[in-house]
């Protein structure tokens, strides 16, 4: 009895540690259940610049913010700005978007130094 | 050859009085599957690097519609469909998108102005590709076009049965009033007026313009834009960006020996008297005057 208990406890402890590595790692399961707080950087910025794009279109700071909030940051005005400089540093994003993201970040008054040089830009083009 | 306990009979029993063989494995096999159910229910690991296609269905709509506020202002189609596309959606990109117009525009999302230039956006961009959903239904009147209501129009002969194409090709003219009406609009402008302003004492909170932006029930306003002057300066700052304060909030910072004036820029007058701190007290605390001021929507 001890040998059938034995070999019972161990093979399922084994077998269960070996289905969760195969389901979690190499075949993981096809889950469409993570937030937009989840997203990779690359498709958060996209998404950052898509709401940017929608306030240009729309000039609506509150459907904008609404939109940010999604991020479920404690204080997404600085992820905001974080994300601007930082793509601005990287060359991340094409001057469009670079521009999109400097305009929002104005009107919502986070502008920093160096965001300026792209307002200026923008102000020349128009 | 060494002996060993080898297995012996049907059971496959190895190393009698110590380990069988034939258990472990037939408990391994359920374990394993034990261990791969566990994950079917629990769903992955908690991830930070997801991909849109992988995000929930709520949150799924959400980004949709920022691709359609995207072509909004780009105009991008490839861009756009492209996004739509890596959404991995079950059916048509577009017709996933109508969908997710649909939902959220059933939901309460056209409750805000900034829902229903949303939902118009996405209305645009699938509208454009000859496909129709039901938030055309849900969209304010004026804003509304039905895609069958046009395609009554472009019907060649009602005497011949001929099939309805997949895209109906739009008159010109039709098409021309259906952008026209279906682009984004502006914001519409918001007036204000600063009902009052009332100065407090706090050790917590010192020198603060604490700016509240309201509607006529009392309802917070976010991403109104708020101008404090002093000098030959300015300083702008915008309700809402504080979370956990509402979306009513704002706050600006004071210095001692200054006077500030407040205003809504092309919203609300300036405030009629100026706000400086001053040395308060408060629990036989020394601290800085504060301000509460509140800018109700007229």
């Amino acid at each position: 009895m001890l040998r059938f208990t034995r070999s019972l406890i161990l093979g399922l402890l084994f077998g269960a540690l070996a289905g969760l590595y195969f389901g979690w790692f190499p075949f993981p399961p096809d889950s469409r259940s993570s937030k937009i707080s989840d997203l990779a950087q690359r498709y958060r910025d996209d998404y950052t610049v898509m709401i940017a794009a929608g306030y240009a279109a729309d000039r609506d700071a509150a459907g904008a913010l609404e939109r940010l909030r999604l991020f479920e940051l404690e204080d997404f005005p600085a992820y905001l700005q974080r994300s601007t400089e930082r793509i601005i540093s990287t060359s991340a994003r094409d001057l469009d978007d670079i521009r999109l993201l400097v305009r929002l970040a104005h009107e919502l008054g986070l502008l920093t130094p160096a965001m300026q040089p792209f307002l200026v830009m923008q102000s020349a083009d128009s | 050859m060494i002996a060993r306990d080898q297995p012996t009979g049907a059971s496959g029993e190895g190393a009698p009085g110590y380990f069988s063989y034939a258990v472990f494995a037939f408990s391994l096999i359920a374990g394993i599957a034990l261990g791969l159910a566990m994950t079917r229910i629990q769903g992955p690991l908690q991830r930070s690097n997801a991909e849109p296609w992988q995000l929930r269905a709520e949150d799924r709509q959400h980004y949709q519609i920022a691709i359609a506020l995207e072509y909004a202002h780009k105009g991008d189609l490839p861009g756009a469909m492209k996004k739509l596309i890596a959404m991995r959606p079950a059916q048509d990109p577009l017709d996933a998108l109508a969908d997710a117009a649909c939902a959220l525009g059933s939901s309460g999302y056209l409750r805000s102005e900034s829902g229903v230039r949303a939902i118009r956006s996405a209305v645009a961009l699938y509208s454009s590709q000859g496909r129709a959903g039901c938030a055309e239904q849900l969209l304010p009147q004026k804003a509304t076009i039905s895609a069958p209501a046009l395609a009554t129009e472009v019907a060649p002969d009602a005497g011949f049965a001929t099939p309805l194409p997949t895209k109906p090709p739009l008159p010109d003219s039709a098409a021309d009033v259906a952008f026209r009406r279906l682009a984004p609009t502006p914001a519409p402008k918001r007036s204000f007026e600063a009902r009052s302003a009332r100065s407090y004492c706090d050790a917590a909170s010192p020198a603060l313009i604490e700016a509240r932006v309201v509607d006529y029930l009392g309802r917070g306003i976010p991403g109104q834009r708020i101008r404090v002057r002093w000098a030959d300066q300015e300083d702008i700052f915008v309700s809402g960006l504080k979370v956990g304060r509402g979306d009513a909030y704002a706050d600006f910072q004071m210095e001692e020996g200054i006077e500030y004036s407040i205003d809504m820029p092309g919203a609300a007058d300036p405030l009629g008297a100026s706000l400086s701190t001053g040395a308060c007290y408060t629990n036989n605390r020394r601290t800085l005057k504060s301000w509460r001021v509140t800018f109700v929507e007229i």
